[in-house]
């Protein structure tokens, strides 16, 4: 069985928003959309579950135990030092060392987690699907799709400016 | 959409019934113990006047910023408003129980006293009376301004007064930091006349939109549940949602700062005033200001999709009502009365109060249109989505 990836090309954000609904209330598969700018409306309508945000928040976890843990080590088990009469254990002072240190290891860990799963790095080439999607076209992917002619009919009346096929094998 | 409040009969009586409570409780008070309600009555008086500014800083900073998502009921905190000359009579019956809140009032205290002999020429009564009918007086001005024009616009459509009232709201938005700030010092830091904190005032005037922002989300989904503001849909409950949110860390910021830095500098006259409040008998009050202000709020309104839940925005302004009367209870009670009470005196006049609050804010609102009429934003406001 041949399946196709069919390109929709749009100019206008509300009929690629129209169409988007259309499609989807005839269940068909959406892979992605390319665009230059980012749309509210789109993006409730088309969200993609993404795990970054566990990332972000298991590290945030463990970043402030791992500090408290340090803290709790070099303040009060191995060098226990007393200094303006206050307890050598005292959380206030610590809230904003393990707020800081937090906020750096989780922002680090979760652009670099995020670098990977995108498998980007400085200097890598863009791959973008067509060069006019860094320009002004807004380009919706549909992949695995078992009946192209319908799509397609679909595209052309709700006014894609342009519909692109592609072969899977290739 | 061009109808004002009509205040319904239950509405009107379970008010009337709140102020009636709060009278009783006045009355009881001043019988059995006057040293304990005239902090009280303070108390009161500055947790109605906060919402109150923190209601018109709000509305002032919807014009000032030209935000269109509110303009469907900015007449909410304009009704807010209307509390901030009743506050000021209220305000000013304070001068009878001066010396039973404030130390420095007391007489001969400066014989005894040297260093509130030093503050002398700045807190002295007839001083601090001026000072007080000062900001009240620069208050209401632009407070009364900005009302005419809100309904002179109704009559009129004309973007002239659109733009007026952009200009009193830059006037109203300085004299209100730049007062409410010092005002919140006058009346409440020195009550611990031995103590300052330079963060005090801003911290007071700030947190105040945000306990406005609660009163405000309680307000309109009240008068949403009577039928009016049939627009108000997910876009605005976000907006809210985010006011709250954002108003939630600017507390705990200011809260840790104050009391980081005083804690830990361990300057014995700075940390004595956190000495009881932190150790003593207020502990646990203290612990649950925080709560209630900061980690509660921050952690429930931080997933998008939970805070901008009905039920949620009307949960966390609940609590958030209830967290400015205990932080203002842990600001002023211990440096005043002294000891941790909490009784009918406290419950009934906090009663008495909301009741009178809420009456004074429906009547206003009564007496203008719900929705302004000829708000240039007015449409955005009404069709606002995300």
């Amino acid at each position: 069985m041949s399946t196709k990836t069919i390109i929709g090309v749009f100019e206008d954000e509300s009929i690629l928003l129209k169409t988007l609904r259309t499609l989807k209330s005839n269940g068909v598969n959406i892979k992605d959309i390319y665009g230059p700018c980012a749309d509210h409306d789109l993006l409730k309508e088309f969200t993609r579950e993404s795990r970054l945000p566990y990332v972000s928040v298991l590290t945030g976890l463990f970043t402030i135990l791992a500090t408290f843990a340090f803290i709790y080590y070099v303040s009060v088990i191995d060098y226990p030092l007393q200094y303006g009469g206050k307890p050598v254990f005292s959380f206030p002072p610590m809230v904003v060392i393990l707020f800081l240190v937090c906020i750096l290891v989780t922002g680090g860990v979760s652009t670099f987690a995020f670098l990977g799963r995108e498998q980007m790095y400085p200097g890598k080439n863009p791959e973008l699907i067509d060069p006019r999607a860094a320009d002004d076209r807004f380009f919706l992917v549909l992949d695995q799709n078992f009946n192209p002619e319908e799509i397609k009919g679909w595209l052309k009346e709700s006014g894609a400016n342009e519909i692109i096929e592609k072969d899977n094998d290739e | 959409m061009n109808t004002s409040y009509t205040l319904s009969k239950t509405t009107g009586l379970v008010l009337t019934l709140l102020i009636i409570i709060g009278i009783v409780a006045v009355i009881t008070g001043f019988v059995t113990d006057p040293a304990r309600t005239w902090p009280n009555i303070l108390l009161n008086n500055v947790y109605f006047l906060t919402i109150s500014m923190g209601a018109m800083m709000f509305y002032s900073l919807q014009y000032i910023t030209g935000s269109s998502w509110s303009a469907m009921f900015q007449r909410i905190p304009l009704a807010l408003g209307s509390f901030i000359p009743i506050a000021a009579i209220l305000m000013l019956v304070i001068y009878f129980g001066l010396q039973d809140i404030y130390e420095w009032a007391q007489p001969g205290i400066t014989e005894t006293d040297k260093l509130i002999a030093h503050k002398a020429p700045f807190l002295n009564t007839p001083f601090f009376m001026i000072r007080m009918v000062i900001y009240f007086a620069l208050w209401i001005i632009p407070f009364l301004m900005l009302r005419s024009l809100a309904i002179k616009e109704d009559l009129e459509a004309n973007i002239a007064f659109y733009q007026r009232s952009s200009f009193v709201s830059k006037v109203f938005i300085f004299i209100a930091v730049l007062f409410f700030s010092m005002a919140a010092i006058d009346w409440i830091m020195t009550i611990d006349a031995h103590w300052y904190s330079t963060l005090f005032g801003f911290r007071a005037m700030v947190t105040s939109v945000y306990y406005a922002v609660a009163t405000i989300i309680l307000l309109l989904f009240f008068l949403k549940s009577k039928g009016y503001f049939p627009q108000l849909n997910e876009a605005h409950r976000h907006d809210l949602a985010r006011y709250l949110f954002r108003f939630s860390i600017v507390f705990g910021y200011l809260w840790f700062m104050q009391f980081l830095i005083l804690w830990y500098a361990n300057i014995p006259e700075l940390t004595v005033y956190y000495q009881p409040r932190f150790l003593g008998e207020w502990k646990y009050l203290f612990y649950a200001e925080l709560f209630m202000n900061f980690a509660i709020p921050f952690v429930v309104m931080m997933a998008d999709d939970i805070g901008k839940k009905k039920p949620v925005l009307i949960g966390i302004s609940s609590l958030l009502i209830v967290g400015l009367w205990i932080s203002l209870l842990v600001q002023i009670m211990p440096g005043s009365y002294g000891v941790l009470q909490f009784g009918f005196i406290e419950v009934g006049m906090w009663l008495g109060y909301a009741g009178m609050f809420m009456l004074i804010t429906l009547f206003a609102l009564s007496k203008m249109n719900m929705v302004p009429q000829n708000h240039p934003q007015l449409e955005d406001s009404v069709h606002h989505h995300l």
